[in-house]
């Protein structure tokens, strides 16, 4: 692993000043301590990061990708020189297998005591080494009410030949194959053929139905009507309800699957210990529960409870009731070797 | 007259000197002389360099990475097999490549059906004013970001946009139309990016044709459709196969224009690189793609040279 290592951190200095000017200058800029922040796109409040850089004069170059798969790229080439980035429940184990994230040091977080257990030792790092939870959500079904009076209830309503070219599906192996994993009755981590070849076949079945394969412009699709019904992320369905009502979201009966969202420290980061500084400041009550109102997915902060948004915590939506949060699971650890059979399986649906 | 003098004079020096004695009169000659000397390699080197490194380096890893593994996590394993070329070409795959010719070869045409009135007429009608008017025109899309005009066409297209509003206006349409995510709004952006590769081409066919062939045809009783049947459309065919081709080869591998104007159905051959690299983290596949895109360039590049070499010998 020493190897790749080297061979990272060689790329990051030959391409650091070709890649971006902003990073060079922070780095040579010493007199002024900056942190070099990595995450989705509209996950943050707008004044946490001016607040954080008030408070402790630390400046933060805010980077941030639409992408998670893309996002995976960039780090793998070891083109970029990230102290912190906001990485998904199953992309952990490759981004520590590929030595891009480092253990957090014991204790250099005061606020991780705020993370609900549940969120403590998640199954993609069961001893809660490198991440800390930052924000969680569901996968489920947006849509249009002035299109579709009456709630889609079931997952198959995205099967549903009424809606046929007016369904949009999240564009990643992860949502996808696990849906169908979970409709055709498998567990996540299964690695029988059979499985896959129904999926497959389950997903090639819809695609004459599916308008377009998005992550990031199904929503201005079902404002605009462009699509009617779309799996979706619960934030993303909540943030544009505020303006636009007519949008709305349910987890279907079949139950659906929760994912969570990490912050975790680079290897090898430039400025670990003003990393640090601001990993700790976003898992402060009041910080994260400024974040979770605005971009309105659910927060694993304890601490934040009292500052939500009362409003917003009753939604069923955003903070699913224990009787919706039965059928909801989360996302399996899977080896490698599974991991590939869902990618295939996606390259698959997509290029037929 | 004088630089041939001159010419002869240098000749006459360089036989007159003995080929000995050259290393001690004059002791940097060797960078000068003989059939290519060293100052050459020393002048070119920067180009070499540019080439070797951005050029021959990323080819001949790709080309190997082709033939590569995949382990954990997409990682890279480096053991030969032809698996990847195997696996593209099985029929999914084969029906992505299919359908990616079939759109680089209906782009070309129809940009050939619009851009050739458009460059007869620049070429014949338009005085000196208005046709430097028109190819400034033409160059203007050139300027914008690809992304910015996409985005527009979004705009143009959409269910809420420029266009539905009109027809809905005008009670040509009861209910908007979804023009997006359609072979049509691909092809649609495919023609819109790559016209101007046609009309200038076939601009400069048609502005060499000489006008006194037309006259003469014109005295030896030809109609106006037949002088441009048997003399003008047969005169700007080179203008006809460098614009086809022209826009045939890049279209092979275009895949931002599928990715937001297109939908499941219009997947390219370039989205499938795309995704292998970034979605399925499987690099030795979609190097495999690309080599095979590549090969698919050159050939055409190759089509585009001989046609070049048969103009200007017929020239």
């Amino acid at each position: 692993m020493s190897d790749g290592m080297t061979r990272r951190e060689f790329l990051k200095l030959a391409l650091l000043s070709a890649v971006s000017p902003r990073l060079l200058a922070a780095c040579s800029g010493r007199s002024k301590p900056s942190v070099n922040f990595f995450n989705w796109s509209t996950y943050i409040a707008k004044d946490t990061l001016p607040d954080f850089t008030r408070d402790t004069g630390i400046k933060v170059n805010y980077n941030v990708y639409a992408d998670e798969e893309e996002m995976f790229a960039k780090l793998r080439s070891g083109a970029m020189s990230y102290d912190v980035i906001v990485g998904t429940d199953y992309m952990i184990d490759r981004l520590r297998s590929f030595n891009i994230i480092a253990p957090i040091p014991p204790g250099a977080l005061k606020n991780r005591k705020n993370i609900m257990p549940i969120f403590r030792h998640p199954a993609y790092d069961p001893k809660g080494e490198y991440t800390a939870a930052y924000l969680w959500g569901t996968s489920g079904i947006g849509y249009n009410k002035n299109k579709i009076p009456k709630p889609p209830d079931s997952w198959r309503d995205l099967w549903s030949e009424r809606y046929a070219g007016k369904i949009s599906m999240l564009d990643n192996a992860r949502d996808c194959v696990s849906l169908g994993l979970l409709l055709e009755g498998y567990p996540e981590t299964t690695t029988d053929e059979k499985a896959y070849e129904k999926v497959k076949h389950l997903l090639i079945k819809q695609k004459p139905l599916v308008r377009s394969y998005t992550s990031s412009n199904y929503v201005d699709d079902l404002i605009s009507g462009e699509t009617w019904i779309s799996m979706a992320w619960s934030g993303d369905i909540l943030q544009a309800l505020k303006e636009n009502p007519e949008l709305d979201y349910v987890i279907p009966r079949e139950g659906s699957y929760r994912w969570v969202d990490n912050l975790c420290l680079v290897r090898g980061a430039p400025h670990p210990e003003d990393a640090l500084r601001l990993m700790d400041y976003l898992l402060q009550g009041k910080v994260a529960a400024d974040i979770a109102n605005t971009v309105r997915y659910a927060s694993p902060n304890a601490a934040a409870l009292p500052y939500l948004n009362p409003k917003l915590l009753k939604d069923p939506r955003a903070y699913p009731p224990p009787s919706v949060e039965k059928r909801l699971r989360f996302h399996a650890e899977l080896d490698p070797v599974t991991v590939q059979l869902w990618d295939e399986t996606w390259s698959e649906v997509k290029v037929s | 007259m004088e630089p041939a003098v001159r010419d002869a004079g240098v000749e006459g020096e360089r036989t007159s000197r003995a080929p000995g004695k050259r290393s001690w009169d004059e002791p940097l000659s060797w960078l000068v002389v003989g059939r290519t000397p060293l100052a050459s390699h020393l002048l070119l080197s920067p180009a070499s360099l540019w080439v070797l490194v951005l050029l021959v380096s990323p080819v001949t890893l790709l080309t190997l990475l082709s033939f590569a593994k995949i382990g954990a996590y997409g990682r890279i394993l480096w053991s030969f097999s032809l698996a990847n070329f195997g696996q593209i070409m099985r029929p999914a795959y084969l029906w992505v490549i299919g359908r990616t010719l079939v759109y680089a070869g209906a782009t070309a045409l129809i940009c050939l059906l619009l851009g050739f009135p458009a460059a007869y007429y620049v070429a014949f009608a338009a005085d000196s004013k208005r046709k430097h008017l028109l190819l400034f025109a033409l160059m203007l899309p050139f300027w914008t970001s690809a992304l910015v005009a996409i985005y527009c066409w979004l705009i143009v297209l959409g269910r809420e946009g420029l266009i539905n509003a009109l027809m809905l206006r005008l009670g040509i349409l009861s209910t908007p139309f979804s023009f997006l995510n359609t072979p049509f709004s691909v092809i649609l952006g495919l023609v819109y990016f790559y016209l101007p590769y046609m009309v200038l081409p076939l601009y400069a066919a048609l502005e060499k044709i000489p006008r006194t062939l037309i006259e003469a045809s014109h005295d030896l009783g030809a109609g106006g459709l037949k002088t441009f049947l048997r003399v003008i459309l047969p005169l700007s065919w080179p203008g006809v196969a460098s614009g086809a081709i022209l826009i045939f080869v890049p279209c092979l591998g275009d895949f931002l224009t599928a990715e937001f104007l297109g939908g499941p159905r219009t997947y390219l051959l370039g989205n499938l690189i795309d995704n292998q690299f970034l979605a399925a983290q499987n690099w030795p596949l979609g190097a495999a793609l690309t080599v095979l895109l590549m090969g698919m360039l050159m050939s055409g590049l190759y089509f585009y040279g001989r046609v070049e070499v048969e103009e200007t010998s017929r020239v």
